[in-house]
Formats: structure tokens, C-alpha cells, sequence
């Protein structure tokens, strides 16, 4: 049984017995009830009005200042007007809104209300109004957080606080303060202490409010939390290599890819620009996911993160696939996730090579077109070395679609395009040191592993432009270092 | 220093909650060590000795002072340090305003990748402290006797015999 809250505690205001009355002046309801609260007070009966913005309005009501909402939070107020019975310091009973009946009970007055409607409901407590709750918690209560506590001077810059604690990319980040991170964690069902897995290269255990912390840094709203906790969780699957990925000499980062209604929902980019800035949860959501490597894992630039060069991707990349059009399968369901589900695909990927075609007209130029840029990926002459993602444009995949070629026609059809005589790929060949296995002269060479071309589908309408993203080199092991999509589960 | 913001620590929490400052070359000899003086009167009698010592030991050395020791260091103060020197000699000091200052160039100089050390009196061993905690930077320190205006100039000689060993060795 929940122990009963014992307002003495906490509230000096409201410790002596009688009825308090939540309300405020902007509530119809509590203009409705407010001349009876007063004749019943004026009558004798112990009424306190506790107000939550104009004390001055309600003053027959003998009433306290709640315009902190100090009692309003520790009564746990979610409507006024509210009639709690305190006796002995406990609370005894509640009536919420205008209930005539329920009045009649609590106040033991059968008469009470005559003339005046059965029922009206109350209005919204300002102690429950957006961000003020998490506001009251932090301030009042315990934000039951339990991550260490970093105070910043009195003088000091709170970003700068983050910049001179190395928790930044380079960018600034959003101070984690409890009561943004509490309303980070409102984002999801789950608990904030739950271990979502161990991130490298410290493999470090990440709880949930790891998660939110650097959700937060990263400038996440929190219905983003769901597809960050899963791009977390997809990149911590062992066979996505997360640990090399970081580690790595190679440009490459998680590219995250965002399937499903929750795209839309939450208000990500596929359209114009998908690849570029502009969109908070685009931006955000990779953004987290790379605070969280740096932060929890840590895996920091010149550390353990050793990239000759590294990319801009490596800030943040994350977009959604365009899914409006009926005809493309989406990238999810071709990875295996039922139709209408929300998924992320995780690839690793270095930044874009643009693919520029503003003249074939037929699936099979357009294909041979695709080919050659495609064979550029890593290096001319290596092949099932990386996988690779092709953004397909939407002017590029009409040329595909006006053809009825679908989504499994055109990586077949690529795939065949790629097949290249190992005469010309071997190493030493066309003078190039660069190259795949002597061994191979005699063979048909296909450029990527069956399943190492994932193509998507994003952008803006106009533009006979697509792009390429280059695989990891991590993709040579062909069994030991993939891709992975997995449901989003909210 | 009051606290007014609380911020959650968003690492695993399994290092300290100040950040580890940048370790110095292991060896400094043929090295640049910058000799910021951070204008304190008397401090220049220390450092001249120090530079001296540091010369000794085949370490090269470059002067930089700071126009107040109550303001951090102008910026193309802390750029010129971070461009021309390996390692950085903070000194000497001996006050409130003038041990958070240096501490803050101290910590700037360490994230555009100059490790350093801080050369204060023992009167302001909580002072340093105090300012590493505040900004979270496990800075590196010697302390030298306290007071030091009313020393003779062979006084602030033999402080600096005295601590130059402490010195280098805080640098590694």
C-alpha cells in the first residue's frame, strides 16, 4: 500500500486541518465555485483558498500564495479547482473539479450547490502546465537522478563548464540540467537506471539516463528518445562493429536511417537538403548518438578515436527515406521489418560523393551511369572491401519507376552493372599498385558483397542529382561487419 | 563560489570529475618551455632564475608576461604561448585574483594543447584548488614559501633552486 503523504512535512502552509481549495482566477470553474467557497467559509466552514496566480482576487478565501506552486506540487494537483480534506495533518479526501455530490460528501452539507449545475469539470493546475512540473520536481522534490552532480561557479558560463569538461564535439551542447533531463526521460517508458548496453571503446555500461543526459546535450527534444535509444541499441549489436567503427583510421560513422511513421511524427527531413542542416531531430538524434560514444564510451578525437581525417558526418548523420511514394519498398521492409513500423538502419559510412546525371533517359543508361560512379567507392580497383548506400533521388528513381524497375530489379541490375574483368582490378594492373588479389585475373569481379548495397530513397523533388555513400572498410569482413536495422520500440 | 547551476555528469563517471590535463613531453630537452609571467611584482627576480636553471638543463626557453595579474591573459598572449612553445611555467602567485587568473590561463593553455604548471605560495594551495574544482581541470601545481614581497632577491633565487626539480618534474 502507498504510504500516505504527510503534508506537515513539507507544506508549514497548509498544516492545519480544514479544506483547501486549489484554484486559480483564469478557471471558469473556479469563478463558478468561488462565491460558494466564500459563503461556506463565511458561514464557518474551515475553507482556504490556495491560489495559484491572484491571491488578491480570491482574499474572502483567506488565501495562501501558492503562486510558486510549491503546494499545488506537493498535493500533487493536476485540475482546479481541487478540494482537499486534511485532518491531523493527512489528507482524508479530494474532490476534482465542480461535482455537486462529491462537494455534498467531502463538505457533509447536502445542500450545498443548489441552483447550480451537477457538474463542471475543472481546469488544467498550473502545476502541471509543459516543463513546469519537471521545474517543481527538481526544485521541491527528488529528481531521483543519479548520475554525479557537477556544480558550476557562480560566475562561471554553464557551456563553457561543458567545453572545459571535454563533454562537447566541438560545438556547444545544451547544460544538462536536471530538469531538462527529467523531461528527456519523459520521452520514454523506460527506466532510467535500465543498462542499455556497454559502449565502446571503455565499454562503459550506458543507463537510460546516460542516454538523456547526452540527448539532451545534443539539443533532442524528447519524443526523439525512442529512435535514440534505439539507434544506441542497434549500434551496440555486435555485428554493426561499433567499437572498430570509432577506433577507426577511416573516414566512417554511424549513418543513421530513420523507417516508419515516427519519421514523420516527429517532424525528421527526407526531403530537400535530407543529407544537410536544418532539421533539429535530423541533426540531434546522430548528434546524440556521437555524444554518447564520446561521453560514455569514450571514444574522443586523437585518443582512441583515430582518424587520419575523419568527415563532417562524424558531428551527427542522420536521416529519414522518403516513403511517400507507393512504389518504393522502404528500406526497413527490405532489411525485414513489417510494413507501417518505425526502424533504424545503421550503416557505416563515410560522407557523400555526389552522383550528377542530367542525361539518360532509360533504366539501363542511368544503371551503366550509377556503375561507374559506384566503382569509385573506396578505390576504383578494390572490390568487397566496403559496402556502400545510394541515396537515390526522386528524379533519378522516376527514370527506374516510369520503367516499372523496382527495388529488387535495381540492385540486381547494379550489381550485374558492377561485374568487372579482374584482369583490370588486380593489383599492379593500368599501372596502380592499388588493387584485388592476383589471383582473381581470371574472374568476373562483382565490386560490392550481395547485400553490401543498401539504397534509399531521399531528397528534394527537383534535381537529377543523387549521392553515394562510401562503406567502412570494416566491410571486407563480410560476416563480421554489417549493417543492422531493428524496430523502433516506443 | 557559490554554485548556482548543477549540471549531471554525462561520462560513466569512471574518472574524476576534473579533466586529466595533457601530459608534456617526456623529454624537454631541445623543447620550448614558456616562462609566462603573470606580472605580480617580484615574480620576474623568480622566473629569471628559473629560466636560467631550465637553460642549464638544455631546455629552451621563451618570456611572456601579461600586462595585469587581476584578468586572465590576453588572447594573443595565450595564442603566441600555444604556437611557439611546447610546455608552459606559470608564475608566481601569490593572491586571491591573481591564482584564479592563472589558473583559467593555465586550463586555456592545456585545451589548445600546452601542458603546464602553475608556480603559486603555499598560502593559495586551496585557492588553486578551489579554481581546478570550479572548472573541473586537474591542473598541475608547485608551491613556493609564502610571503614573498618582502624577500631579498637571493631569497627568490633559492626558491627557485628549490623548486625547479618540483617544476619539471609536475611538467611530465
Amino acid at each position: 500500500m502507498e504510504a500516505v503523504p504527510d503534508f506537515r512535512r513539507h507544506c508549514p502552509m497548509s498544516r492545519v486541518d480544514g479544506i483547501l481549495a486549489f484554484v486559480k482566477r483564469e478557471c471558469e470553474t473556479c469563478a463558478l465555485v468561488h462565491p460558494l467557497l466564500a459563503r461556506l467559509r463565511a458561514a464557518g466552514v474551515p475553507i482556504r483558498g490556495v491560489v495559484q496566480d491572484d491571491p488578491g482576487h480570491f482574499a474572502d478565501l483567506a488565501p495562501l500564495d501558492d503562486t510558486a506552486l510549491e503546494e499545488s506540487f506537493r498535493h500533487d494537483i493536476e485540475t482546479v479547482p481541487t478540494l482537499v480534506r486534511i485532518e491531523g495533518g493527512i489528507e482524508t479526501g479530494r474532490v476534482v473539479g465542480w461535482q455537486r455530490d462529491e462537494w455534498r460528501d467531502l463538505l457533509g452539507d447536502a445542500s450545498i450547490g443548489e441552483g447550480m449545475p451537477a457538474w463542471q469539470p475543472g481546469c488544467g493546475s498550473k502545476s502541471r502546465e509543459p516543463g513546469v512540473h519537471e521545474r517543481l520536481v527538481v526544485r521541491y522534490g527528488d529528481a531521483g537522478l543519479a548520475s554525479r552532480e557537477i556544480e558550476v561557479g557562480e560566475w562561471d558560463d554553464p557551456m563553457e563548464a561543458c567545453f572545459e569538461r571535454g563533454w562537447t564535439d566541438g560545438l556547444p551542447v545544451v547544460p544538462p540540467t536536471d530538469e531538462r533531463i527529467l523531461r528527456m526521460l519523459a520521452g520514454t517508458r523506460r527506466l532510467p537506471h535500465e543498462v542499455v548496453g556497454r559502449v565502446p571503446p571503455n565499454l562503459a555500461a550506458c543507463t537510460v539516463e546516460k542516454v538523456a543526459i547526452n540527448a539532451v546535450m545534443a539539443g533532442c527534444k524528447p519524443e526523439y528518445m525512442p529512435v535514440v535509444l534505439a539507434a544506441l541499441e542497434t549500434a551496440l549489436d555486435p555485428i554493426f562493429t561499433m567499437h572498430g567503427l570509432l577506433c577507426t583510421t577511416c573516414f566512417s560513422g554511424p549513418v543513421i536511417v530513420v523507417n516508419g511513421p515516427i519519421a514523420k511524427r516527429i517532424g525528421m527531413n527526407w526531403g530537400i537538403n535530407a543529407l544537410g542542416q536544418g532539421n533539429r531531430a535530423n541533426a540531434t538524434i546522430g548528434r546524440a548518438l556521437q555524444l554518447i560514444v564520446r561521453n560514455v564510451g569514450g571514444g574522443v578525437p586523437g585518443e582512441l578515436d583515430r582518424a587520419t581525417l575523419g568527415g563532417p558526418g562524424k558531428y551527427t548523420f542522420c536521416f529519414a527515406e522518403d516513403e511517400t511514394d507507393p512504389t518504393w519498398e522502404p528500406l526497413s521492409v527490405a532489411r525485414g521489418i513489417a510494413p507501417g513500423r518505425s526502424a533504424v538502419t545503421l550503416f557505416q559510412g563515410d560522407g557523400i560523393q555526389g552522383f550528377i546525371d542530367q542525361r539518360s533517359r532509360t533504366p539501363e543508361e542511368i544503371t551503366r551511369s550509377f556503375a561507374m560512379s559506384l566503382a569509385a567507392v573506396g578505390h576504383p580497383k578494390l572490390c568487397q572491401f566496403t559496402n556502400a548506400m545510394l541515396v537515390l533521388s526522386a528524379e533519378h528513381y522516376a527514370i527506374y519507376r516510369n520503367a516499372g524497375w523496382d527495388r529488387a530489379r535495381i540492385t540486381k541490375e547494379l550489381h550485374a552493372a558492377l561485374l568487372r574483368p579482374g584482369t583490370e582490378l588486380v593489383q599492379g594492373a593500368q599501372g596502380v599498385g592499388e588493387g584485388i588479389d592476383p589471383k582473381r585475373a581470371g574472374e568476373a569481379v562483382p565490386k560490392f558483397w550481395e547485400e553490401g548495397l543498401l539504397i534509399v530513397r531521399a531528397g528534394g523533388q527537383a534535381g537529377l542529382f543523387s549521392a553515394i555513400l562510401a562503406g567502412w572498410t570494416g566491410g571486407r569482413f563480410r560476416h563480421e561487419s554489417q549493417p543492422v536495422t531493428r524496430e523502433i520500440v516506443e | 563560489m557559490n554554485a548556482v547551476v548543477k549540471l549531471r555528469d554525462p561520462t560513466p563517471e569512471a574518472a574524476a570529475v576534473q579533466r586529466t590535463r595533457k601530459a608534456a613531453p617526456s623529454d624537454l630537452a631541445g623543447k620550448t618551455v614558456g616562462l609566462l609571467d603573470i606580472g605580480k611584482m617580484r615574480g620576474a627576480e623568480y622566473i629569471d632564475r628559473l629560466e636560467a636553471l631550465l637553460q642549464a638543463r638544455g631546455v629552451l626557453t621563451k618570456r611572456y608576461a601579461k600586462p595585469t595579474n587581476t584578468r586572465t591573459a590576453p588572447v594573443p598572449t595565450l595564442q603566441a604561448v600555444a604556437t611557439e612553445c611546447d610546455a608552459v611555467i606559470i608564475a608566481l602567485s601569490d593572491c586571491g585574483s591573481c591564482t584564479s587568473c592563472s589558473t583559467h590561463d593555465l586550463n586555456d593553455l592545456d585545451l589548445r594543447g600546452i601542458p603546464g604548471v602553475s608556480v603559486l605560495t603555499t598560502e593559495f594551495r586551496d585557492a588553486f584548488a578551489k579554481q581546478c574544482g570550479a572548472i573541473g581541470y586537474a591542473g598541475a601545481s608547485v608551491f613556493v614559501p609564502h610571503p614573498m614581497q618582502n624577500r631579498t632577491t637571493a631569497e627568490l633565487h633559492a626558491f627557485a633552486d628549490a623548486s625547479v626539480d618540483e617544476v619539471l618534474e609536475r611538467l611530465r
